[in-house]
């Protein structure tokens, strides 16, 4: 690296001896000196630095690398110096150029304002002069006009002369110029020589240069190389020496080796040589067991092979077969195939037509469910006009038999009377009063009128106890129609077993205490009533309200106050107690009670009984029992309905009874009764009959006999007698009065 | 060496032997140039006669043959020796007589192809070695209407150069000896082409000869055309600037459209409207690039769709002339290098040139000398701020001043192309150093500035230090002569130095590692 920058102080050195170099490549030179020095400082202060690092590197790197790096960047750095210092002239000139340009530009300045000043003042002293031309016409003296002329000459002289000097200066500058012109050229070939001189030397310095680092890399890789070989040498000897020496141990080893595995052989041979033979006895004895099997295994093969051959000829027929088949099979392939299809397009065909018929059914049926309506509304309306008829027919024929029933009767009756003389009473049965169907026989009466009868009973006191019964005399005629009284004592039984007071009480709180109920323009004219009717009025009202129409109703509501009455008596009797019921609980059990009448029977002894000592019901209390009323009451009227139809349809069976009844008006003994006169009577006939005979066989005979006389005694008395030998007349007296005798 | 040798001696001993062989020669040779295979069988017999007849008369006459033409022939001459000891005993006139002098029947025949070659040129159905043989020993002196189009051989054309000019360069064009003598030739001949006095028909004649192996033109000198006497003697009057105006007419140069035109193969035209040598003759008007020349020029050029590099230098181009050049450059397909240097082009034209960087694929674009100020700069700088196909420029010697030289830094700070710029001797100072240090800072493509002789300052060498710190792209930046302080010249070429290094290095190992 000093070695380096050596060189370039040379090349400085060598710089400053070209001959001639203007100034500012001396600058240029000074500077590049300077730089060079600088460098070369500031590498002997880093070197001390890197030279350990690069004496580590060194190692790593090649020195031919090395060296041929160095060179490059010398030879780089001194190609650059170079074409500096070769351009260095190009820029000198283009300095001096640009300089010359300045100066050239300021003195055309100066010059063109000379000229303008000139020019300017010249033109002053001109006009100076022409106006004194005018002057000078109106001269009249010639001296004066001499002095003047002359005067103007002079100043023209002088104008002139100022010109003229102008020029001269311009000229002077010119010559000047050109003097500076030559000048310049003669300077720009100097540069130009220096130019070509540099030119030169710089070749010959990067030649000299060039060869010398060309050398010195030459040199280095050779160094290089000689190294390289030298390790290499070494390094072959040695791995020579080693691989001599392990080449020995190798021989030695193998003799080692060869004894011992001569020793082996022949060891080992002796052994083969017994086992040799042992072997071969085997073997030999193994050759035989083989032939045989040889054999053995050649005749099964034998077999096997026709064996095979039976069986690849007897597949190769069923695989014909099979060939066959498959093609049938192909051929009923493809016409199922074609089968398939034309199945799939029937199949479309019948599921369209299906679907047509589907719709076409769909529409019948919509139209049979309208028939079907209308039949029901037909056949309701039949229902009624056949309930009708039925009525009428049931009333026709009733008459008919109740005629007939009464003719027997009165048949009875005279056979009783006149015939046998036995006193005859008539027969009491209950079907004699009853007039149309069974099942209609009642018509229900009103909720309001019970109230009416609950009120007026109770108001009538004891006696209305004889009304009741003389009701029921008057409804079910006598002990007869004691089916028929059976059932409304069922229906009465809950009024009954309440006592008519609590009832009325009952109705009285009701239709006090409900007034809200009622239509306020009612409630005016209901105080003008007297206190029975104004309760009526009310109750009829409340009733409208609440829908209660039938007495069925009106039984409910009392019973169920009393219910109600009975369960909160309870809940207070026994605080304690388990049962902690609803007021739901007792509407519930009445519904079923409702449905039943049997139970209901059952029940209302009991809640009746328990009612009994609390009637007083509490007047607020009424309005809770009345809601709970009517959230139960359509339920229950809900479960009444269908009972009440089963009611009607079980009426119907009992009108063969009705008829039965009807047809047996007349009692069985009373029939053999008449049986046993008819058969007396029969007699009495038949002996009256035979009397009847003889009276008018007896009054033919009467008649004869008389004719008979007439004639005996017209033959008496005629002559032909006396004539006679033995007259008639004596044998006839004798017969004629036999008969006489008999009538 | 044997062909020359036994060449030179036919020409020494026997000429008028070989008369009566030519005319023989000649009477069968060209039937045979005419016609094809029976002529061919023809002339063969006849040169076999011919050669009977000459070993006959070798025999009776006794030739003064050289030793030296048998000395080469070592074989030959052992199996001569051998015969000569054979037949001594009867052939007792000429002892020294040898078979071996004689030359092969091809020999003749070539020989006699290269005498006749100007008549009768052969060269194409000869047998490759033949054919060198013949070329060798072609006269270089052969008119150029023969052998332009037939002889491709490098070297006969490289004896045709050196025969001629002392110094060749032949890797100016590109190593082709054929190219360098047509390009020379047809310059020469410009060069020496005198308009009104030299027959037009010379260039034009010559243009079917070189016209596939011309690509370039370097010619730098166009004579004027000459001055009637009587104009000598006005110029012997008045002045020489009154020259101008009278001599307008008769002044335009030699037209170069017709042989531009012509020239399929031109890619470059260097060009240089002068008089080189005049030395005390210098007149004003031999310098004169005229305005119609001017136009002939631009013409020419728009014809030449090959041009890549347009050299017009030293040539007193002005603003006119520039906007006419360029109105006929614009959207030149393959012109690549403008060279305008050492003219008059100011503000004007300076913006015609910019108009034209970006309607072309100018890549380098040389102003060097001329008088572009800081307007002319601005319009060029604007489009280089466009532009993205520019490498290099130059505008060296130019008074751009810090106006000019500012709005080209600030078209740098954009673009990415521009890899070279030349502002040396443009009287910048410390406002264009601020805006290139930033320049410096943030281009990265930039690798070459010059600002040499300008009056940059010791502040715009710092600041141009300071932008320089981050820059890793920069491998040149002259700063000689532009009063930037020793310290900082030295930093900044240490810096540029070590960028140059890198690069190096980069190109270095990026090769490496590529085949990898």
């Amino acid at each position: 690296m000093r070695r380096a920058a050596g060189a370039e102080a040379g090349w400085g050195g060598l710089a400053l001896s070209d001959p001639g170099p203007g100034p500012e490549e001396r600058i240029a030179a000074r500077r590049r000196r300077i730089a060079a020095r600088l460098d070369a400082k500031r590498r002997e202060a880093f070197g001390e630095d890197a030279e350990p690092k690069v004496a580590e590197e060194e190692e790593e790197q090649r020195r031919s690398h090395k060296q041929i790096e160095e060179s490059r960047q010398r030879l780089a750095k001194l190609l650059f110096d170079g074409t500096q210092m070769v351009t260095n002239i190009q820029v000198a000139a283009d300095a001096r150029e640009t300089q010359r340009r300045a100066e050239e530009a300021e003195l055309k300045l100066q010059r063109v304002e000379k000229l303008e000043s000139e020019a300017k003042s010249s033109t002053y002293k001109f006009e100076e002069i022409s106006s004194k031309w005018a002057l000078a016409k109106e001269m009249t003296i010639p001296q004066e006009l001499w002095q003047l002329l002359n005067q103007q000459q002079q100043q023209c002289a002088l104008l002139l002369e100022e010109k003229n000097k102008l020029i001269g200066e311009l000229q002077e500058e010119l010559k000047n110029k050109d003097e500076q012109y030559v000048q310049a050229i003669k300077k720009q070939s100097d540069d130009i020589y220096l130019l070509l001189e540099r030119m030169e030397e710089q070749i010959r310095i990067m030649l000299k240069t060039y060869r010398h680092k060309l050398l010195q890399i030459e040199k280095a890789f050779e160094l290089e190389r000689r190294e390289l070989l030298d390790n290499n040498r070494k390094k072959w000897e040695e791995a020579i020496q080693a691989h001599n020496a392990q080449e020995l141990e190798y021989l030695r080893a193998r003799m080692r080796k060869v004894e011992e595995f001569e020793k082996q052989l022949n060891r080992l041979r002796v052994q083969d040589e017994e086992e040799y033979n042992s072997m071969k006895i085997q073997l030999e004895t193994d050759v035989q067991n083989l032939e045989r099997q040889l054999q053995q295994m050649k005749a099964i093969y034998q077999l096997n092979q026709e064996k095979l051959d039976y069986n690849l000829q007897v597949l190769k027929k069923q695989d014909e077969e099979n060939t066959i088949i498959r093609s049938q099979q192909k051929r009923k392939l493809n016409r199922l195939h074609s089968l398939l299809n034309n199945l799939r397009t029937k199949l479309a065909s019948q599921e369209k037509q299906f679907r047509e018929e589907n719709q076409s059914l769909a529409a019948d049926c919509e139209r049979i469910v309208g028939q079907c309506k209308e039949v029901q509304s037909r056949m309701r309306h039949f229902a009624v006009s056949d309930a009708e008829k039925f009525t009428e027919v049931w009333l026709m024929n009733e008459e008919e038999a109740k005629g007939l029933m009464r003719k027997a009767l009165d048949a009875d009756r005279i056979i009783h009377t006149q015939q046998l003389g036995l006193p005859w009473e008539e027969p009491r049965y209950w079907f004699l009063g009853n007039v149309g169907p069974l099942g209609h026989y009642k018509a229900k009466r009103m909720a309001t009128k019970l109230a009416a009868e609950v009120l007026t009973e109770s108001g009538s006191g004891g006696q209305e106890e004889e009304g009741r019964e003389k009701k029921k005399e008057e409804v079910g005629s006598g002990e007869g129609g004691k089916e028929n009284t059976m059932k409304v004592e069922d229906r009465l039984t809950p009024l009954r077993n309440i006592s008519k007071k609590t009832a009325k009480r009952i109705l009285e709180l009701v239709s006090d205490e409900s007034g809200f109920l009622i239509e306020s323009k009612l409630l005016r004219p209901l105080h003008e009533l007297g206190r029975h009717e104004r309760t009526l009025m009310k109750l009829d009202s409340i009733f409208a309200a609440l829908k209660i129409d039938s007495e069925d109703d009106l039984y409910q509501l009392v019973d169920f106050f009393l219910k109600y009455k009975a369960q909160e008596v309870a809940v207070s009797q026994s605080q304690g107690s388990p049962g902690g019921e609803d007021i739901m609980d007792p509407a519930e059990d009445r519904e079923d009670g409702g449905s039943d009448a049997q139970r209901e029977e059952t029940k209302s002894p009991q809640s009746s009984r328990g009612s009994l000592p609390s009637v007083c019901i509490h007047a607020d209390d009424v309005l809770k029992i009345l809601k709970a009323f009517a959230r139960d009451f359509d339920k229950l009227r809900e479960k009444d309905r269908p009972a009440k139809e089963v009611l009607q349809v079980q009426d119907r069976s009992k009108d063969g009874e009705y008829w039965e009844a009807l047809a047996h008006v007349i009692p069985e003994p009373t029939l053999k009764l008449w049986d046993a006169l008819m058969v007396a009577l029969e007699e009495y006939y038949e002996v009256l009959k035979r009397r009847a005979s003889l009276l008018a066989e007896a009054a033919v005979l009467q008649q004869q006999n008389s004719e008979l006389y007439l004639l005996l005694e017209e033959y008496v008395s005629s002559g032909v007698n006396n004539k006679l030998l033995s007259p008639p007349t004596q044998w006839m007296d004798l017969s004629l009065s036999c008969p006489g005798e008999a009538q | 060496m044997r062909n020359s040798t036994i060449g030179a001696v036919w020409g020494k001993s026997e000429p008028w032997q070989l008369e009566g062989y030519r005319r023989q020669l000649e009477f069968a040779g060209s039937p045979a140039g005419k016609c094809g295979g029976d002529s061919c069988s023809q002339v063969i017999f006849l040169l076999l006669l011919l050669k009977e007849k000459w070993v006959l008369n070798r025999m009776q006459q006794p030739v003064a043959g050289d030793r030296s033409t048998v000395v080469p022939l070592l074989y030959p001459s052992q199996t001569s020796l051998a015969a000569d000891l054979h037949y001594t005993h009867r052939i007792i006139e000429d002892p020294e007589w040898s078979l071996a002098t004689v030359p092969h029947l091809t020999e003749l025949c070539l020989q006699h192809i290269v005498h006749n070659f100007e008549k009768n040129p052969i060269l194409d159905r000869l047998l490759p070695e033949h054919q060198r043989k013949v070329l060798d020993r072609l006269s270089t002196g052969l008119p150029l209407t023969v052998t332009a189009n037939l002889i491709s051989n490098e070297d006969y054309w490289k004896r045709c150069c050196t025969e001629r000019w002392q110094v060749c360069d032949i890797s100016n064009y590109g190593d082709s000896w054929k190219r360098m003598f047509f390009e020379r030739h047809l310059e020469n001949i410009l060069k020496r082409f005198i308009p009104n006095t030299t027959d037009p028909n010379q260039v034009l004649e010559l243009i079917p000869l070189c016209k596939d192996y011309v690509r370039k033109l370097e010619v730098d000198q166009f004579l004027p055309p000459v001055k009637v006497d009587q104009k000598e003697e006005r110029d012997d009057l008045s002045d020489t600037g009154s020259e101008f105006g009278l001599s307008e007419v008769s002044v335009h140069h030699y037209d170069l459209g017709v042989l531009i035109t012509a020239l399929p193969h031109l890619e470059e035209l260097h060009l240089t409207y002068g008089v080189k040598d005049c030395g005390m003759n210098f007149e004003w008007n031999l310098f004169n690039f005229t305005y119609q020349d001017c136009c002939n020029l631009a013409v020419a050029v728009k014809m030449c769709h090959n041009l890549k590099v347009f050299k017009l230098t030293r040539s007193k181009v002005d603003d006119d002339k520039t906007r006419l050049l360029v109105r006929n450059l614009l959207d030149h397909p393959c012109l690549v290098e403008l060279n305008l240097s050492h003219n008059l082009i100011r503000d004007k034209g300076a913006r015609a040139v910019g108009k034209l960087i970006n309607r072309s694929r100018l890549e380098i674009l040389d102003l060097c000398n001329n008088q572009i100020c800081h307007l002319g700069a601005q319009a060029l700088a604007q489009a280089l701020a466009e532009n993205s196909t520019l490498t290099s420029l130059n505008l060296r010697l130019n008074c751009v001043e810090d106006e000019g030289g500012e709005a080209i830094g600030r078209a740098l700070l954009t673009n990415t192309t521009l890899k070279s710029i030349h502002l040396g001797s443009n009287n910048l100072s410390e406002p264009t150093a601020t805006l290139f240090s930033q320049v410096l800072a943030q281009n990265t493509t930039l690798t070459s500035i010059n600002f040499s002789c300008n009056h940059l300052g010791l502040d715009g060498g710092k600041q141009l230090l300071d932008g320089l710190a981050d820059n890793k792209a920069l491998t040149e930046f002259d700063l000689r002569l532009a009063e930037v302080g020793q310290e900082t010249e030295y930093l900044i070429h240490q810096i540029v130095w070590a960028n140059r290094e890198a690069a190096r290095l980069g190109s270095l190992q990026h090769p490496s590692t590529k085949p990898l």
